[in-house]
């Protein structure tokens, strides 16, 4: 008598298992199957934590007296307008968005139109210039201190080499100086990877175009203006949107760099103190809403312009 | 475009393989007359003059970094290669109601800024003990690629011809039988993509353990190569070889697959 649940039980358990397998077999079926488990991990990850993080941005909590936490309304932004560290971090990430922009464009550019010309060890030569971007942001952050270091770094030796300066020089002490040396490294990750970006671009544009634009006498820099920018158009405005969020949002480079020196003090790396070195939940979740609101914004056109090209 | 590249990749190379005298002479040595392993030695195994907080050697930083990576990264890697060609088969060929809402919502993933995530998802661990945990960067860093690595595989697989599919359901496949003997192999090269992309992206994730871990039991090699450079002062031959294990399996996976890695980035033009 005592096994006859049991039987049941497998009984049961392989008609189930039938009745699952009909289901994946349906097309809404396995869709539904795959997707309500994934959109809850997303759900836990991603919307989750943000809902939360609204909800401390709202309150006065820090974490090193987690007892002291109540609610105080829009105070936490309020405090934050009138905050002149805030400014100054914002003005610090708009210069830093801006100037990536203003160098990667081209660079990248000039790179994609070398690579995609027919020569000798092209592929070598693509795998050599994607290398920057596979490099961890935060080691790649070290590589530059070490670069521009005041006592042995690269950067001194080679001018001390051809002669250019006499004694070293201490590269990240000048405030300005140390923001634009965090450019060039963040500049130097991420133009491979409009790099690809473009060449790929590039690489659907027919010969057949350029080769008709040559019997019509159009040089080269006519094919360039006509063709090719018309072309790469498209994803030209998804390169830029892309540096915008990434240059926007440094924090990897500029931890190892400089840490928390206020010369290159960006909105993330603002942020990073007041919530976790300060303990400060509350105003940081704030802040971090605020910084949020620009990333939305670019985000939310990247996703206009890809779901452009998506047929559902 | 060379210079531009190698000139930082070759100081921490030369860097790593330099006797201190010849590193630290003015100018330093560009080539190394005596090349040395002594930095990874000492890095790797006899843990010289590292003064880490609480006792924590060189040694054990970077050997359970670099533990912690693989196991990150590997899993991670292993995990999106099993759902993004089902998330991809499932938009690009499927019918199903809610469709376009699933879709967005997950690409909508990408829109929510991540200091706001980053916080509430402190909390949250802490109350899921799932802090300091490998199975939170896990289940995050897989969160994560969900969204790109979907709508790349689905881009990829609608390119494949629908003939495939009908030919192996009338022999009789069924549909899962279908994605992985059918559409998976016509659609390889953009697999390896997304497992490139995959592997890179946890290997490089920095921002969100340095948050969420504080043991060496599951700091990534990101945290423990930031600590590195934090209290090895100015041992900068030794702290070079610590950084160039840590980019070792990175670049190795541009070297090997750069040209997938070109086609896909391209073909999705995602990160």
């Amino acid at each position: 008598m005592g096994q006859k649940p049991h039987l049941l039980f497998i009984y049961e358990g392989g008609k189930d298992v039938r009745k699952l397998k009909k289901l994946i077999d349906t097309e809404a079926g396995l869709a539904y199957l795959i997707l309500i488990p994934t959109s809850v991990i997303i759900f836990l990850m991603a919307y989750l934590p943000a809902l939360q993080s609204f909800k401390f941005s709202l309150m006065h909590y820090n974490v090193r007296v987690p007892w002291k936490i109540y609610f105080v309304g829009v105070k936490n932004y309020i405090k934050i307008l009138q905050d002149p560290n805030f400014y100054n971090a914002l003005w610090r990430s708009l210069y830093f968005t801006v100037v990536s922009v203003v160098i990667i464009i081209p660079l990248a550019m000039i790179f994609a139109l070398t690579l995609n010309q027919e020569f000798k060890f092209r592929g070598i030569l693509r795998a050599i210039v994607i290398l920057p971007w596979a490099i961890p942001p935060v080691v790649n952050g070290f590589i530059w201190k070490w670069m521009l270091n005041g006592d042995y770094g690269f950067l001194n030796g080679i001018l001390y080499q051809i002669g250019v300066i006499s004694t070293y020089h201490p590269w990240l002490k000048n405030p300005f100086a140390a923001l634009n040396w965090a450019i060039l490294t963040f500049v130097w990750r991420f133009t491979p990877f409009v790099t690809i970006l473009l060449l790929g671009a590039l690489q659907s544009i027919p010969q057949m175009i350029y080769d008709a634009a040559k019997v019509d006498g159009a040089g080269a820099w006519s094919r360039f203006r006509y063709i090719t920018l018309p072309m790469i158009k498209g994803i030209l405005s998804i390169a830029i949107i892309l540096i915008s969020i990434y240059s926007f949002t440094v924090f990897d480079e500029i931890y190892t760099l400089t840490g928390l020196d206020p010369a290159t003090k960006t909105l993330m790396m603002y942020d990073y103190e007041l919530a976790f070195e300060k303990g400060k939940f509350g105003l940081g979740s704030a802040l971090a809403y605020m910084l949020g609101i620009f990333l939305f914004v670019m985000a939310a056109l990247y996703i206009r312009r890809i779901s452009r090209e998506v047929e559902l | 475009m060379l210079l531009w590249t190698l000139t930082p990749i070759y100081w921490v190379v030369l860097s790593a393989f330099s006797t201190p005298v010849e590193l630290y002479s003015t100018p330093p040595h560009w080539l190394p007359r005596h090349p040395t392993l002594e930095n990874f030695k000492s890095v790797l195994i006899t843990g010289k003059g590292f003064r880490g907080s609480k006792g924590v050697t060189a040694t054990e930083l970077i050997r359970k970094g670099l533990r912690n990576s693989v196991i990150v990264a590997g899993s991670t890697t292993f995990l999106m290669l099993l759902i993004a060609p089902l998330l991809g088969y499932i938009f690009a060929r499927l019918k199903f109601k809610g469709k376009k809402f699933f879709f967005f919502y997950m690409i909508g993933m990408i829109a929510v800024p991540s200091w706001p995530v980053l916080i509430g998802l402190f909390a949250e661990f802490s109350k899921l003990h799932l802090l300091d945990t490998l199975w939170g960067l896990i289940i995050l860093s897989v969160a994560y690629r969900m969204p790109f690595d979907m709508w790349f595989m689905q881009g990829y697989i609608s390119t494949v011809p629908r003939e495939l599919d009908d030919a192996a359901r009338i022999d009789g496949c069924t549909r899962l039988g279908l994605i992985y003997k059918v559409v998976l192999p016509a659609s390889l090269p953009g697999l390896i993509a997304v497992m490139i992309i995959s592997f890179l992206f946890s290997w490089n994730m920095f921002m969100a353990p340095l948050v969420l871990t504080y043991t060496l039991k599951s700091k990534p090699i990101t945290v423990a190569i930031s600590e590195f450079v934090g209290q090895y002062y100015a041992e900068w031959n030794l702290m070079s070889a610590g950084s160039l294990i840590a980019i070792i399996p990175p670049i190795l996976m541009v070297i090997i697959f750069q040209k997938y890695i070109i086609k896909g980035l391209t073909a999705g033009s995602i990160k």
